[in-house]
């Protein structure tokens, strides 16, 4: 089942086009990314999904049904520029985060106060949020996101502003969260976080989608066999071998390019056989982060 | 509405647990006292001491009379004038001198009474300031009331009945209401209305402004679109409207509560002063109700002007329009409490924006027709609606707005997005 379709939408602000004719599904319990560089419409998309601005044409339907205020509840939201109350207590703050989502005043209160607890900061719920530190707050941020439970939980730029710690905190909240067969949105340009999280993607530039699908799929789509080869010795034979495309040399390290169908089992053979001593063979598969200054890169080029 | 009621009750803990409300809420009444009667105050304080005047008295015959017409004293049993005669000669001598105490305030006035008098009736009148209106109509008063008791002796009127002839008039008022006549100090009845003009304009400032800085904080602390992502901008901004005005009902409350516990007080230890603190009942229903209607007309436009803000210089200028709807009505209050029966007061007390504080004044002094007040609420609740729209569409827009402050054009677009 799709949780969000998003069907041609469009949206423009004082005749700039923000969102051009942008459509895209997730699918229930997947971790989806949408990923793009900055400018690019991501926010725009989300604020759209969570009717915060409305489109100005296309339609979005949510759990399969068109907007309506209640579905609100059932959404998880952290936009990219994130605050709290700095004068609120961060229990007092968590429960009415909680109580907006409509959950009772009593309930809310006690979540709150387990979250704070799994997460560390029990014994911060009766101060006021600006005695918190900066990576305190984040962590409050992501348990005021899922206090209420969403089934859909939609986050901008999330890791953005993180310390090492607190990315494996949220990377970890999110899976355990994935894995009780809810569903996450989140929008980076970190390829290598979307790359590690991400099941799906849309690859968004300049308003329109530039690449969408699983993400297996399109990595076989964009897959260039490269080899990263370390060794010792006169390598400069590679460069002829009938399977090489070309090869980028350091003396005791190249990445070599080989040509469509190549096989590298039979260039390490070949090398081997050369009397090359080998420190290290490594058939490179292609990085999101490649893909994407494959597509981004090449359609700033064009302009 | 669940929602809203939440916004709501978070609005009143936010700001009524804090040291500001607090203070501001003990020392409230105080300033408000001391703004409404402090240049009153002084003015009585002044009037305890004796009022030194120099009269240069050139016909020779009007000394007894001024004994007799400027014979007033003090509460202390002191003469309230001090008159030192002398004749134009010696006026002349000593006119430096005399200037110089004018100019210093050891000298409250000379006048200068001319042989002519009785004939042109012209007096001169030196004094530091030529403002003073107050004590020049009353000094006028006197001296026309000398200059006539003397010429009545010349013309050969019996001295007893020249007495009787001079007695000053006294005005006690009365003032119709509701069909029947109650007796009233016209200066307590002044006095009230100008405290109660002076809370409900710094309430009305003090809580319009707090809405506007709200509005701005959630803007720039960058909670609005965590909110946003669980209510709409309409409910958003309604919910801190009607949050803060409860705040400030709490407010009056307590100042209510104190205003009684006062008055028990008083009537316990000094009954006889409990005469000079009769209010109407209904004036506080009155208060409440226009304190509403004020508040809402011109908090939706707070909101507005603090969505278009990115930081707190930018909202100054923004602002200054919108604190002129609540400042420009509190000053034309003035001239109507002086004169609350003209046709200015009748045609301002229906126009948005005037009518919480003209209506209000006119309630107090004139009680004017029921049609006229309630006619009068009637348009303003519809000026609520047509601003609260207005200030929506702006706030909707604004607050996800950062940059450069908009200008009209920008601002007229916003509105009319869809």
């Amino acid at each position: 089942m799709n949780v969000l379709e998003v069907n041609n939408i469009s949206k423009q602000y004082d005749g700039v086009k923000a969102v051009d004719g942008i459509s895209f599904a997730v699918k229930e319990g997947q971790i989806f990314g949408l990923l793009g560089p900055n400018g690019a419409g991501k926010t725009s998309t989300m604020r759209m999904i969570m009717n915060i601005t409305a489109p100005d044409s296309g339609e979005i339907r949510l759990f399969g049904e068109p907007f309506h205020d209640a579905l609100k509840q059932r959404i998880g939201y952290l936009p990219e520029e994130r605050g709290l109350y700095p004068k609120m207590k961060v229990l007092d703050h968590l429960a009415f985060l909680g109580e907006m989502k409509g959950m009772a005043a009593k309930t809310a209160h006690a979540q709150a106060r387990q979250w704070l607890e799994r997460v560390g900061l029990a014994e911060w719920a009766d101060k006021k949020v600006q005695e918190l530190s900066k990576g305190m707050q984040q962590k409050v941020q992501f348990v005021g996101t899922l206090l209420h439970q969403p089934d859909l939980v939609i986050m901008d730029e999330p890791f953005s502003g993180l310390d090492p710690l607190n990315t494996k905190f949220l990377k970890d909240i999110l899976l355990e969260y994935k894995r009780s067969g809810k569903t996450i949105i989140l929008s980076t340009h970190l390829m290598d976080q979307a790359e590690k999280l991400c099941e799906a993607i849309c690859l968004i530039n300049k308003g329109r989608v530039a690449l969408s699908g699983s993400l297996a799929e399109i990595k076989q789509k964009f897959s260039h066999n490269v080899v990263n080869l370390e060794y010792d010795g006169d390598g400069t034979f590679v460069t002829s071998l009938p399977m090489v495309e070309r090869v980028n040399d350091y003396g005791h390290a190249m990445h070599i390019t080989l040509k469509d169908g190549a096989d590298p089992n039979a260039l390490l053979k070949t090398i081997v056989e050369q009397g090359l001593r080998v420190y290290r063979f490594e058939v490179a598969e292609t990085t999101l982060d490649e893909i994407f200054i494959d597509v981004v890169g090449g359609q700033h080029g064009q302009n | 509405m669940g929602k809203i009621k939440t916004i709501v009750k978070k609005e009143i803990k936010l700001k009524v647990m804090t040291k500001g409300f607090l203070i501001g809420t003990l020392l409230g009444p105080v300033i408000i006292l001391l703004f409404s009667f402090g240049p009153a105050f002084f003015i009585a304080l002044s009037e305890k001491k004796p009022v030194n005047l120099v009269v240069v008295e050139n016909t020779g015959r009007l000394q007894s009379e001024f004994q007799k017409v400027f014979n007033d004293t003090l509460e202390n049993g002191m003469s309230r004038f001090r008159i030192t005669f002398m004749d134009s000669l010696a006026f002349q001598q000593k006119q430096n001198e005399l200037f110089a105490q004018l100019e210093k305030g050891k000298l409250k006035a000379v006048v200068v009474i001319p042989s002519t008098i009785f004939s042109s009736g012209k007096a001169i009148y030196y004094s530091k300031s030529a403002s003073d209106i107050d004590f020049i109509s009353n000094l006028k008063e006197r001296l026309s009331n000398v200059v006539n008791r003397e010429k009545m002796r010349q013309a050969g009127v019996d001295p007893l009945l020249v007495e009787r002839l001079s007695t000053p008039v006294k005005l006690e008022t009365r003032k119709v209401q509701k069909g029947s006549v109650q007796k009233s100090n016209v200066g307590q009845v002044w006095a009230m209305a100008f405290v109660f003009t002076m809370m409900l304009y710094m309430t009305s400032i003090f809580y319009g402004n707090a809405v506007m800085r709200g509005v701005l904080e959630e803007k720039t602390s960058r909670i609005v679109e965590i909110l946003l992502s669980s209510i709409n901008a309409f409910q958003l901004m309604l919910g801190k409207i009607i949050g803060i005005g409860l705040v400030g009902l709490i407010q009056y409350l307590f100042w209510g509560l104190m205003g009684i516990v006062g008055f028990v007080l008083v009537s316990v230890s000094k009954p006889e002063f409990v005469k000079y603190l009769q209010v109407q009942p209904s004036a506080f229903a009155y208060f409440v109700i226009f304190f509403l209607i004020g508040y809402f007309q011109i908090a939706g436009l707070f909101a507005a002007v603090g969505s278009m803000a990115s930081s707190e210089e930018d909202m100054q200028p923004l602002s200054m329009p919108v604190n002129m709807l609540v400042i420009i009505p509190f000053l034309v209050g003035f001239s109507v409490i002086g004169n609350p029966g003209s046709s200015l007061g009748q045609i301002l007390s229906f126009i948005p924006f005037f009518t919480p504080l003209i209506m209000f004044l006119r309630v107090l002094l004139i009680s004017p027709p029921w049609y006229e007040v309630w006619g009068a609420i009637a348009l303003n609740i519809g000026a609520i609606v047509l601003f609260g729209w207005i200030s929506s569409r702006i706030y909707r827009v604004g607050i996800l707005m950062y940059g450069k402050r908009p200008n009209l054009p920008e601002i007229i677009r916003w509105i009319r997005y869809a």
